[in-house]
């Protein structure tokens, strides 16, 4: 056993976080509160109430506890959560994280192994957080003759472009998606169609054999099974003769898609297969042929956001498959609504023996609920259901679907071979797409027939 | 706010046009291919056209750029480009671009489209669909025509007598 560090010594340590303690201040001091000065200078600041909102005043707020609740919710509801938090990237990356963790687990439960066991206890709990630690230490190595700008560009572009799959998803009912696009599946085909260009950069930058190779498969496969994927979406498209995902959600807000359209969810699911390079599909990354594809030259956290975004992927298109087919948040309303003593008196806190001695008055207090009103006409029986009641049980029913369908992404990896090159290019040309116009045809025919669309018996 | 947009997708389009024709490499030439695109997509949607700007991003960024990637990257461009380094080509060209431009821009002086009203409704898509199904049918007939056509005759060209018959 290796020490962590052999020379360490207290003092060095302390001596190392005083220096860091004493050049932070210094900076700060004298440059981050004057930048911090000029830029107040040049802001607008809003007034609210007949106040100016100073920095003063914000300050206040923060610490004011009857404030709170208003100040978190305009936080709930303003554009940087949405993009950062809720349904954009760190809900996504939530997601995907688990995914990675219950991939390994039940692929080992799968073929009678063990899985990650040692790290954090239980189960090997803590894995995950090893393995991103590892990957963030590891030491980043750039081939010598690669391309550079585009070898260091390409993991930060794949990244980037799952994440900006992932803002299209809508999650809740009531607006919670990030760019909520009239034309959001369009948008969708568009950004699937920066994948293989990516791809194919990062392969050619590090100007080596295997990631080149994997890269053309990587290529080959993705541009083929585009074709079929965006078929097999049209049949939906004629039916609800929208291409806004939130309003295909609430189209089916009595059947799922997947009842009419059973073969164009089967091509869907199969070309997603494909796009996401899972076995048996998994050519580009063949890592019994050609070592790990088009990934086999990125080291470190390069590596690690290579995977973070192909998961991120994995999230999205699972996502894409529960709003277009299997109806996305549509579901029972179960959260039941706030009792109406503490919206109108108080939170009542009881001493030992259960009487209340005292209640809190918080204002603003359904903290998911959009306006305060809400409950009101609810009791008034104007509202069947708040935004909040919503907005939970939405989210929790969007959740239980995305991660049944994840299940059924991760599952062909621990019972399917990897199948030849021809052999997935002729599943491409000749069968999906045969099939997918198959189920064009089933849309068209249920139109004119006058079962659903615009006029329908349904 | 509408200006300073469309003058850095300006600068974006036509500097990676520039820099498409004049790049040494052959691979960021046709990265800045596929930024003069991705612009042009940017044009369509302060337009008001997010439709048309989808298709762009999907057709011409997602699928042409591909296949011209693809091409420069099997080929090996020694045998097919000879580096001709003629001066004389060059101001050529940018004087018919010159040429190009004054013409146009003295058609665009002369229609009397003088102003432009910035805030009239986006046109909607359906209204675009119901009239190709509806008005313009024949000529969507004969673009699927000429393009089953052009398909057709591309599969002809790349039969080729020696293929081994289906083994799986």
């Amino acid at each position: 056993m290796s020490v962590i560090a052999p020379k360490f010594r207290l003092g060095y340590f302390l001596k190392g976080i005083f220096d860091n303690a004493f050049w932070i201040l210094t900076i700060v001091t004298l440059a981050g509160i004057p930048a911090i000065q000029i830029v107040l200078f040049y802001l607008e600041l809003p007034v609210i109430d007949g106040e100016l909102l100073t920095a003063f005043l914000a300050f206040t707020w923060l610490f004011n506890p009857t404030m709170q609740v208003p100040l978190i919710k305009a936080l709930i509801y303003s554009d940087l959560f949405r993009i950062v938090a809720f349904p954009g990237f760190g809900f996504a990356a939530l997601i995907a994280a688990g995914t990675i963790f219950v991939e390994r687990k039940m692929l080992a439960k799968l073929q009678l192994r063990v899985g990650p066991f040692y790290c954090g206890k239980v189960e090997g709990i803590l894995q995950l957080a090893g393995d991103g630690l590892k990957l963030i230490s590891k030491e980043i190595i750039i081939p010598a003759k690669a391309d550079k700008p585009l070898f260091w560009a390409a993991p930060v572009l794949f990244v980037g472009t799952a994440a900006a799959f992932v803002a299209l998803i809508p999650v809740a009912p009531g607006g919670w998606v990030v760019a909520d696009l009239d034309v959001g599946l369009l948008a969708v085909f568009a950004v699937i169609g920066f994948f293989p260009i990516i791809t194919i950069l990062s392969a050619w930058s590090a100007n080596s054999k295997f990631p080149f190779i994997g890269g053309i498969r990587a290529l080959h496969q993705m541009v083929s099974f585009e074709i079929p994927l965006i078929l097999s979406l049209l049949g939906v498209v004629i039916l609800t003769g929208t291409l806004n995902l939130s309003e295909i959600v609430e189209s089916q807000s009595s059947f799922p898609w997947i009842i009419f359209m059973p073969i164009g969810a089967i091509v869907f699911f199969t070309t997603m297969l494909a796009e996401l390079e899972r076995i048996p599909f998994d050519l580009p990354e063949a890592e019994s042929e050609i070592v790990a594809g088009w990934l086999t030259e990125f080291s470190g956290m390069m590596y690690g956001l290579v995977q973070l975004g192909s998961y991120l992927k994995l999230y999205a298109f699972a996502a894409l498959f529960v709003i277009i087919f299997l109806g996305g948040w549509t579901g029972p309303v179960f959260w039941p609504p706030l009792e109406t003593e503490i919206i109108t008196e108080g939170i009542p806190i009881p001493n030992y023996a259960g009487d209340p001695i005292l209640t809190v008055n918080a204002p603003g207090l359904p903290l998911l609920d959009q306006d305060p009103n809400e409950w009101v006409l609810q009791q008034q029986g104007e509202l069947q259901y708040t935004s909040g009641q919503l907005l939970v049980s939405g989210v929790i029913w969007f959740v239980l679907k995305t991660v049944g369908v994840i299940f059924f992404i991760l599952l062909p990896r621990g019972v399917f071979p990897r199948i030849r090159l021809d052999m997935l290019l002729h599943i491409g040309w000749y069968k999906l797409i045969g099939l997918s116009f198959v189920n064009i045809f089933i849309a068209l025919g249920l139109v004119y027939a006058g079962v659903i669309g615009p006029g329908g018996i349904l | 706010m509408a200006d300073a947009l469309f003058l850095a997708i300006s600068v974006l389009t036509i500097g990676s046009a520039i820099a498409a024709l004049e790049m040494r490499s052959l691979v960021y030439g046709s990265i800045a291919l596929m930024g003069t695109l991705g612009g042009v997509a940017g044009f369509y949607v302060m337009l008001d056209s997010p439709f048309v700007a989808m298709f762009q991003l999907a057709v011409y960024v997602g699928s042409i750029a591909v296949l011209i990637l693809f091409t420069v990257m099997l080929v090996k461009r020694e045998l097919i480009f000879k580096k001709i380094e003629d001066p004389k080509r060059k101001f050529a060209g940018i004087g018919l671009m010159l040429i190009v431009i004054l013409a146009l821009g003295a058609v665009i002086m002369d229609s009397g489209i003088k102003t432009i009203s910035t805030d009239s409704e986006p046109v909607d898509f359906r209204e675009i669909g119901g009239d190709f199904l509806t008005y313009y049918w024949p000529a969507l007939i004969l673009m699927a025509l000429i393009l089953a056509g052009s398909v057709m005759g591309a599969l002809v060209l790349a039969r080729r007598e020696d293929t081994i018959e289906n083994e799986q």
